[in-house]
């Protein structure tokens, strides 16, 4: 019995992060779709989400009759998601845009001066130590047999699930979305039948963001504190969870982001926490070796 | 003649622009003394409070002697907690010959190889909060501690542990770093000699912040008490993530703990309850201490434990220096030498032949009313 | 064909490029960094100074290695703080329990780190620009990882500490390198030296053609009998063993290692100084080092905002000019039609 709680307790702690992997991988997954380039700087944008929430949620708490509990959870989100969505369209425009013909060199080095830049500027403004978000939400621990869940995470895993399931819906439904799909599978066909590629690039950046944004929000109530730095190694964790559902495909980066969450969470129970991190870069690196395309990616076959 | 190709010329430039632009400073009748902590990065809090400690005790000492013909000055450098950093600082500090003496460093693991730099060059070392017990006994004379040592927290936390809480089963975590795994280490040894059953004892990374897998595999196996060897941020993760998953044990850890930053990010309602030990006891208590507080709070604000062990070591090195004949290196070293005791806000500190703390004083503190209370001394 | 004129400088210019194998302009370039080099610790007597150029030519070394794998050869590595590491802990380790003192040492650190290298460039043979990017990346992170987390073996978090300086057995007395920085200084500039000619040379043998032709197009390449994998390998093997021999230098100099000082953060400023001195040029990668180590250290009163800088100049550099200080408008890596 308890081996068995044991094992559902870690499945839970994994799902959790993994929601956040999750947005994250959104992100990543949408742009590279589109411009086959990966954003390095996508991590830092996820940062820059926690650290604007901090901001939502200390200025919000401030307003004497002002939203409080749950309410100011998801309007700290909202505002967050602006910022951030912001902060995406504003670095694609002036950072890759110039790049968009040259060698794939040039923007993988801007991208990692963009993360350098917001990596800087954010620990420059904030302060280098860790923040603490102020206590919005009383945690409160939900005993279903022996496996515990708080409040919070059940409110992490409704937001980012309503947030996925949106997704879904536009990519799927709307004309935006319709063009998104269009210029991923055939950029020289989208242009031609009319999709404004310029445009269409900029939403791509301002939905990843957006997302990061929140799943950077989330974080920041989850762990309580945040640091400039952890923009970068949840990133690249998103990024496999991106590579590990094919990147270039949606859903496939919700199923890589939760996967993630649960091997690291199982990995680091059952063999060693101390090798936690290290988990992921094994998984990517086997899927890199072994099947490159990813759980639902296309099977690419080599060109001769 | 054939024409230097243009890449070369700008080669050359740019080579003569970089060196053109150095410079060396001018003499100035100054004594500086040096600050190496972590000044940035998540353990920034302590470095800073440390550094501001120092800064007070050269301001102070400035104002005091006005008319003398020289002036003291800080220097801090930051090493971020850094072994490599902090060899780097420690070679900066050496090569600047304006500095007679380092308050220096933090973290035990950058202590230690800086000390060695520190020794070669005559400089003398004081370190406020470096634990470890092996770097006294590297036998470098110019190196001092004014903490006390991890083989005596160490211990003494094991022994309250035991006697005054009665606890049967503790699980031990550290951060694996020299400090942590050290004072870990001895708490264990200490702990299993008093009869206390060791559940397990797992490290953590530095900088992590994920435990919840870790403490989940805890959970089962029914702690009493988790202790934890290692510094602020992970401790207040630790006992957060512990209590979310329902995991009633008691927390404690060592000085690593000791600040209001620590509470502030495991919130006040979790923190509630926590044990600590210190290196060193109520300071509130001790007449000198007054003066020292209130006038740390008008330039700095709020006070945090290791500023008054920053302070002292400063003051120290001042007194040193000021009864050195001759201010070098050498005499300095000498003039510390020969300080038979010293009254500090801290307590009185005596220095044994390894630089050693003789009036080694651990203090039990456990958060109430979200502040850190002196409960009393450690036998 | 320009004129030249047949005197006694002619043949001695013909003679010395026979000798050395390499044209005038290196040899200009050479003469004044060797002066530049022997008078610079005449005049600043700085140690602290000196002990900053000392660093300036470890990341030359380091700079020339990478140059190898990403700017010759054309296979991007966003990992090589990992081989830098694996030089460094190597020789810590085999000289504090095998005893081993530094000269054989740097041999020894060299080789292994050479293999560590093309053990992993066996995924990198198959894979192709972003993917391999990010693999070398990951391999970088473990290795971090790693040192951080073996403690018994790589002393954790805490590194180890007691290697030895580099020692010179004179007659009648055994000079030890110790903490001073001028033994150091000239080491380390003959290394990069000797490194710089040697990689100069290969640039003009068979397997310096067979890296540019497979950074140009890999598909032509083994269309035309370069064997693909060989040729990657020895790119990560050569790069290695420089990482491994600069790795060496710093345990020994420092007398300590410790993982934090080989993060992705290093990684990436070695990438940088190669690409702003001009990829695939030796010169630009000794230049490229030379700025980006002393700029710190000029900025010293903006040292919070020095990364930041560092962020918006590579920023600028990319968009406004992408081949470097020394480099030609080159096709950088793979372009976007190749796979």
């Amino acid at each position: 019995m308890h081996g068995q709680s044991i094992f559902l307790q870690q499945i839970v702690n994994g799902l959790t992060i993994g929601m956040i992997y999750a947005l994250i991988a959104l992100g990543y997954t949408i742009v590279y779709g589109i411009l086959q380039l990966i954003n390095f700087a996508h991590g830092e944008v996820f940062m820059v989400g926690a650290y604007l929430g901090l901001l939502a949620c200390t200025l919000l708490q401030a307003i004497p009759s002002g939203p409080v509990g749950v309410p100011l959870v998801i309007t700290a989100v909202v505002l967050s998601m602006a910022g951030t969505a912001a902060l995406g369209v504003v670095i694609e425009r002036f950072a890759y845009r110039p790049l968009r013909n040259s060698s794939r060199l040039a923007p993988l080095i801007t991208a990692i001066g963009v993360s350098f830049l917001l990596q800087n500027a954010v620990m420059l403004i904030f302060g280098p130590s860790d923040k603490s978000f102020p206590e919005i939400l009383k945690v409160r621990n939900y005993s279903f047999g022996a496996v515990t869940l708080t409040n919070l995470q059940i409110l992490i895993a409704f937001t980012s699930l309503l947030l996925m399931i949106l997704l879904h819906i536009f990519i799927k439904n709307t004309a935006t979305g319709k063009a998104m799909r269009a210029l991923a599978d055939d950029s020289i066909a989208a242009n031609l039948v009319g999709v404004n590629s310029n445009r269409i690039i900029s939403m791509a950046f301002l939905i990843g963001s957006a997302l990061a944004g929140a799943g950077g929000v989330m974080f920041g109530m989850y762990y309580n504190t945040i640091n400039f730095h952890d923009g970068y190694l949840i990133g690249l964790k998103a990024f496999t969870a991106a590579v590990l559902g094919g990147i270039g495909n949606v859903p496939g980066a919700m199923v890589g982001g939760l996967l993630i969450g649960i091997l690291e969470s199982l990995g680091a129970g059952y063999l060693s926490s101390e090798w936690k991190n290290v988990f992921a870069f094994f998984i990517l690196i086997l899927i890199l070796l072994f099947r490159p395309s990813g759980l639902f990616g296309p099977r690419i076959m080599k060109k001769v | 003649m054939k024409k230097i190709s243009s890449s070369s010329w700008a080669f050359l430039i740019i080579l003569s622009f970089i060196t053109g632009c150095g410079q060396g400073t001018p003499e100035k009748p100054v004594i500086k003394i040096g600050c190496a902590a972590p000044l940035t990065g998540d353990q920034a809090q302590i470095g800073i409070d440390t550094c501001h400690g120092v800064q007070l005790a050269i301001d102070q000492a400035n104002e005091k002697n006005a008319s003398s013909s020289y002036k003291f000055e800080a220097l801090s450098l930051d090493d971020q907690h850094n072994p490599a950093q902090a060899v780097n600082a420690a070679k900066k500090f050496v090569a600047d010959r304006d500095v007679l003496a380092v308050v220096g460093h933090f973290n035990s693991s950058c202590t230690k190889p800086a000390s060695a730099i520190y020794h070669e060059a005559r400089l003398t070392q004081v370190t406020a909060a470096s634990t470890n017990p092996e770097i006294s006994r590297q036998g470098f004379d110019t190196f001092f501690r004014v903490a006390a040592t991890d083989d005596v927290q160490g211990p003494r936390g094991a022994d309250f542990v035991a006697k005054k809480l009665s606890i049967k089963k503790v699980f031990v975590i550290d951060d694996k770093t020299t400090y942590g795994k050290g004072l870990a280490d001895e708490f264990e040894k200490e702990s299993r000699k008093l009869g206390v059953i060791i559940l397990g004892h797992e490290g953590i990374t530095q900088g992590d912040k994920d435990f919840s897998s870790l403490l989940t595999k805890i959970a089962p196996s029914n702690p009493d008490l988790i202790y934890f060897g290692g510094i602020y941020p992970e401790g207040a993760l630790l006992i957060r993530q512990a209590r979310a998953l329902n995991i009633r044990a008691a927390f404690m850890g060592g000085d690593g703990l000791v600040t209001p930053v620590f509470i502030q990010l495991a919130t006040p309602e979790i923190a509630e309850g926590t044990y600590a030990t210190m290196v060193g006891g109520d300071m509130k208590k001790l007449p000198s201490a007054q003066e020292f507080i209130s006038a740390y709070e008008k330039h700095y604000g709020k006070l945090g434990q290791w500023s008054a062990y920053g302070y002292d070591a400063a003051n120290i090195l001042i007194t040193a220096i000021q009864k050195a004949s001759q201010k070098d290196r050498e005499t300095v070293l000498r003039a510390m030498r020969e300080i038979p005791k010293f009254e500090g806000v801290t307590g009185e500190i005596v220095f044994d032949e390894k630089g050693d703390n003789q009036k080694q004083f651990i203090g039990i503190f456990k958060v109430e009313k979200g502040e850190f209370t002196y409960l009393g001394p450690a036998e | 064909m320009k004129q030249q004129g047949l005197g006694a400088g002619h043949y001695k210019k013909k003679r010395l490029r026979k000798l050395t194998g390499l044209d005038i302009s290196d040899h200009v370039k050479a003469f004044f960094l060797f002066t530049f080099v022997l008078i610079f610790p005449l005049f600043d007597k700085n140690p602290y100074h000196i002990d900053v150029m000392v660093t300036a030519g470890i990341f030359m070394l380091l700079a020339l290695g990478l140059n190898v794998i990403v700017g010759s050869a054309g296979i991007l590595n966003l990992g090589y703080a990992a081989f830098y590491a694996v030089g460094a802990y190597a020789y810590a380790l085999i000289n504090l329990h095998f005893k081993i003192p530094f000269w054989p040492g740097l041999l020894v650190s060299g080789f292994i780190t050479a293999l560590f290298g093309m053990l992993l460039a066996f995924p990198a043979l198959r894979l192709g620009g972003d993917y391999l990017a990010i693999v070398t990346l990951g391999f970088g992170e473990i290795t971090r990882i790693a040192l951080n987390n073996l403690d018994r073996i790589t002393g954790g978090p805490n590194g180890l500490l007691g290697i030895d300086h580099p020692t010179v057995q004179l007659p009648f007395y055994k000079y030890d390198f110790g903490v001073q920085s001028e033994p150091y200084y000239f080491l380390v500039f003959s290394l990069v030296a000797i490194v710089a000619f040697f990689l100069k040379r290969l640039e003009s043998s068979r397997l310096g053609r067979a890296w540019v032709a497979i950074r140009e197009d890999e598909l032509a390449a083994s269309c035309m009998g370069v064997n693909l994998g060989w040729v990657k390998l020895s790119a990560f093997g050569i790069g290695g063993f420089i990482a491994g021999i600069a790795g060496c230098v710093f345990a020994a100099k420092q007398g300590t290692v410790s993982p934090d000082s080989f993060d992705f953060v290093v990684s990436v400023m070695i990438l940088a100084m190669i690409v702003l001195g001009g990829l695939g040029n030796v010169w630009g990668a000794i230049l490229g080092a030379f700025v980006l180590s002393l700029l710190p250290e000029l900025l010293r009163g903006f040292d919070i905002y020095r990364m930041l800088l560092f962020g918006i100049a590579m920023i600028l550099m990319m968009i406004l000019r992408p081949q470097g200080i020394l480099g030609r408008k080159i096709n950088l890596i793979q372009s976007k039609t190749s796979s």
